[in-house]
């Protein structure tokens, strides 16, 4: 009888993955312990470069981007609420801060940075350059992971910021120009449901997407051995993990928020 | 300064050598790598399967992670492809051990790398040009020459040399050991260890002490 469902390997495969995020979390907390090391200004040089390639580099993209999701929703809530700026601004808070802002922005991060940085740690390793920085008194984990899990998780938390102000931005001068509304009337529509759980969850969903996104990256970046066929393996599982993960924590984050 | 007491991996049998303080010594393999195997032996990158590995007295495979960077900031390492940081400029990477272990850059810092390239026959407008770009549009050549000034930088009480006359014409073959031989002595107790599996690249080399490869295992040949 032909076996379609292989339960051994199933079960090895969830062992193997618990095993990853057991070795990832090991990871998180150690550059936690040691993020004292930051102090240092070449090690700081490198958080300051991480933030600039992660942040600043895909600002027009974020911004283009959250323009365009704010023109989206606009047109589609005015379609089924009509003219009703308060209802309007409430879901444009709602969908914008609370789930696609940072999910939003944590996935352009995951397209962009994450791949890079695995790809980056993985080649590094391959080529010897974490021996040469070992050998030159500088611990590869201090100089190369730590900034970076810095870095990519401000980053995230600027990049979520300007995406939710633009597609707010965007979507409220569409509505302006569509629906019969001032723009100020539905700016102070925004105000009215803008409270600070909202603006809370939008800064702890950017924080663990950040910090998520930088460690998975970093931990496959930093687990090739010798082989160059190693390095697209890692990119992509730390896309796949990465995107997995964040969606996990938005899930469980947005639960606990209704709750 | 540097100790191995019968170490054995897959490529060596026993190795016992002796390298003392301030000593000049080169060391022959037979191959690219089981060169390659003496250095990551020596480096703590392979553990041998038995034996000690001790570099400025520190058994450096029982040492923890802080007394293992003490020793390697006394180190200067010539690796034989640069070593260099792909993703840092040849700026940064002259002046990344010293900025991170230092916190800041020497005021002379500048002049000394300058003046060390002219050394090694690097005229002004090369240097210029090469300083704010990233190492790998270089030739292998003069990564190596990098790598060394980024070692010298440090003022190393050990300098390893990995096939730093490979490569090379005989002007810079020259050049390079009048400038290595020269730094040997600029610090007193300072020990340089040249390694290559090319004998003749170290045939010009004068010293009383070097460890050829015989079989699994290294002999003293003077």
């Amino acid at each position: 009888m032909i076996q379609i469902i292989n339960i051994q390997h199933i079960g090895k495969n969830i062992l193997n993955s618990l095993e990853t995020q057991k070795d990832s979390y090991r990871m998180f907390h150690n550059a936690m312990k040691n993020i004292t090391v930051l102090k240092n200004p070449s090690i700081r040089s490198v958080l300051y470069r991480q933030i600039y390639f992660t942040g600043i580099e895909a600002l027009n993209k974020i911004v283009l981007l959250g323009t365009l999701i704010g023109i989206i929703i606009i047109t589609q809530v005015k379609n089924i609420v009509g003219s009703n700026a308060v209802l309007t601004g409430k879901i444009l808070v709602w969908t914008m801060l609370r789930e696609v802002g940072p999910l939003f922005a944590a996935i352009i991060i995951i397209a962009r940075s994450c791949t890079a940085i695995a790809a980056e740690l993985g080649s590094m390793k391959v080529n010897r350059e974490m021996d040469s920085l070992r050998v030159m008194g500088i611990n590869p984990f201090f100089y190369l992971i730590i900034p970076r899990i810095a870095g990519i998780t401000i980053a995230v938390f600027i990049l979520t910021f300007y995406f939710q102000v633009s597609a707010i931005i965007g979507g409220l001068v569409l509505s302006s120009l569509l629906v019969d509304i001032p723009f100020f009337q539905h700016v102070a529509s925004i105000f009215s449901v803008l409270s600070f759980f909202e603006i809370g969850i939008s800064f702890l969903k950017s924080a663990i997407f950040g910090l998520v996104i930088s460690t998975v990256s970093c931990y496959h970046g930093f687990g090739v051995q010798a082989s160059i066929t190693e390095i697209p393996q890692a990119t992509i599982k730390a896309v796949m993990q990465s995107l997995f993960i964040v969606f996990i924590f938005n899930g469980i984050i947005t639960l606990i928020s209704f709750l | 300064m540097i100790t191995l007491e019968d170490v054995a991996t897959e490529e060596f049998g026993s190795i016992w050598i002796e390298i003392k303080e301030g000593s000049l010594c080169k060391i022959i393999t037979q191959s690219e790598h089981e060169k390659q195997s003496f250095l990551d032996t020596i480096l703590a990158f392979k553990k041998p399967a038995k034996g000690r590995v001790l570099l400025f007295d520190v058994d450096i495979y029982a040492a923890n992670e802080k007394a293992l960077n003490e020793v390697f900031h006394r180190i200067g390492m010539v690796w034989k492809d640069g070593g260099l940081i792909s993703n840092l400029k040849v700026w940064e990477n002259i002046v990344l051990p010293v900025w991170y272990h230092k916190g800041k850059l020497p005021d002379d810092a500048e002049q000394k790398v300058a003046d060390l390239f002219q050394e090694m026959g690097i005229d002004k407008s090369r240097l210029l040009k090469i300083m704010g770009i990233l190492p790998g549009l270089l030739p292998a050549y003069e990564k190596k020459l990098i790598c060394m000034v980024r070692s010298m930088l440090m003022e190393p009480d050990l300098m390893i040399y990995d096939a730093i006359f490979e490569g090379i014409n005989i002007e810079m073959a020259e050049r390079l050991t009048k400038l290595t031989t020269q730094f040997h002595t600029k610090k007193p107790g300072r020990t340089s260890v040249y390694i290559s599996s090319d004998e003749k690249s170290l045939h010009h080399l004068h010293t009383n002490l070097a460890f050829i490869q015989q079989g699994e295992g290294f002999i003293i040949w003077s």
